[in-house]
């Protein structure tokens, strides 16, 4: 077994589109066991076009909850990444990190309807 | 049953009137519904979307749908769009190339809202707009879609039209749905009973989704809205009885006087914008995890 496993990303999801959960789902079944059996993994997102936050939810985000920070550091690396989608990738981590320290949280700030309301 | 159908803008009052059609023809089984275009002095293409929705909800109870009486001008742009061939009109070329066809789409096919993507926000009509606009503006596309299959439960699927408008350099997207709403959502997931303008609210911020499991969620939407705020365009979602505009660096939440059923976003790009979309800075991966 080489030392580093490189996942490209495109061949698995058959394009250039990373558009939904189950594609991004697919990755992280590919990344988590290589983390797990603590390999180094990079992630190459040549000839990706598209990619929004439900993918990289799936795929990355949800690592946050399996691994330390410093396990997903030490051995994920992505590349061949837009900038733009690095910043996408960027927001994604740092929302995975707070919702895994605490996944209620986002429970408590929220008006009930009020008694005036006349909605149902 | 004959329903007017008034003046249809992509604004408040356009999904409230919708909303109202829904209601009016709730307890219509098995009947025939004539929508009356007569009074209907103008419509915004995209509103052809949510317009869809609400007719496909009331044709599922067993209703045959006609559209009649269609102004001449109105009837050449919905038969452009294709949004007539729907209810036995022929369709018109679209000469210009300045419409984004109707479609209705199920929820599972997403190879096929993905084709249309592809093959109809391709530069099509839309010269200005720059290579890294049109990017940024189909992934938001595809953050709403997902936003709906994850979502919505629409068993009817999802309805997609756009309208270009080259003098005003500006492109009307709209994703209209037929399913249980942001509020229904919100409130399972809270276990409270929420307002729909509440429930947009709780669902527009940073990190917040009603999604179970281990994925997490909640930054598809707060993307959208940086992106419009960059770009100067608009963001409107309608869902049941919540209305939400995001322009001009102002946020309204209404409430709207009818139950719109199911969630339609309209996003509305400055297509002449020539921002490259690009970070000052470039990360590296050590900097993301």
């Amino acid at each position: 077994m080489s030392e580093e496993a490189i996942i490209r990303v495109s061949d698995i999801v058959g394009g250039p589109l990373c558009v939904s959960s189950e594609d991004g789902q697919v990755i992280h079944d590919k990344i988590a066991p290589l983390i797990r059996e603590g390999q180094k993994v990079v992630v190459s997102f040549d000839r990706v076009e598209t990619m929004i936050s439900a993918f990289l939810n799936a795929a990355i985000g949800q690592l946050y909850g399996e691994f330390t920070e410093e396990q997903i550091r030490s051995s994920l690396t992505v590349r061949d990444m837009a900038p733009e989608d690095m910043a996408l990738l960027k927001r994604v981590v740092d929302n995975a990190k707070l919702y895994f320290k605490d996944p209620d949280r986002y429970k408590k700030a929220v008006q009930p309807l009020s008694e005036e309301d006349d909605e149902e | 049953m004959i329903f007017h159908l008034p003046t249809i803008r992509s604004q408040r009052e356009g999904f409230e009137r919708l909303g109202i059609l829904a209601v009016e023809t709730s307890d219509l089984q098995s009947d025939k519904l004539e929508v009356d275009c007569s009074r209907c002095g103008f419509f915004d293409a995209n509103m052809a979307a949510p317009l869809a929705a609400v007719l496909t909800l009331i044709a599922d109870r067993l209703n045959t749908i006609e559209i009649v009486n269609v102004p001449p001008a109105i009837e050449r742009i919905l038969r452009k769009n294709r949004f007539l061939a729907y209810y036995g009109y022929s369709p018109l070329e679209d000469a210009n190339r300045t419409t984004i066809p109707f479609r209705r789409v199920q929820l599972a096919d997403k190879g096929r809202f993905e084709d249309y993507l592809q093959r109809h926000l391709k530069g099509k009509g839309i010269p200005s707009m720059s290579a890294g606009l049109g990017r940024v503006f189909k992934q938001s596309i595809f953050e709403v879609f997902q936003n709906a299959v994850t979502h919505s439960e629409s068993r009817l699927g999802v309805f997609v039209c756009g309208q270009f408008y080259p003098s005003l350099q500006r492109l009307d997207l709209t994703i209209a749905d037929a399913g249980i709403g942001i509020r229904n959502a919100v409130r399972r997931f809270l276990k409270r009973r929420v307002s729909s303008v509440e429930a947009i609210r709780w669902a527009l911020e940073q990190g917040h989704t009603t999604k179970r499991g281990t994925q997490p969620g909640g930054v598809g939407l707060k993307f959208l809205k940086d992106f419009v705020s960059l770009n100067e365009g608009k963001i409107q979602i309608t869902s049941r009885l919540g209305f939400y505009e995001f322009h001009d660096s102002r946020e309204d939440f209404k409430k709207i006087d009818s139950d719109y059923p199911g969630t339609a976003v309209n996003l509305e790009i400055n297509t002449s914008d020539t921002k490259s979309y690009r970070l000052m800075e470039e990360l590296s991966s050590a900097d993301i995890f």
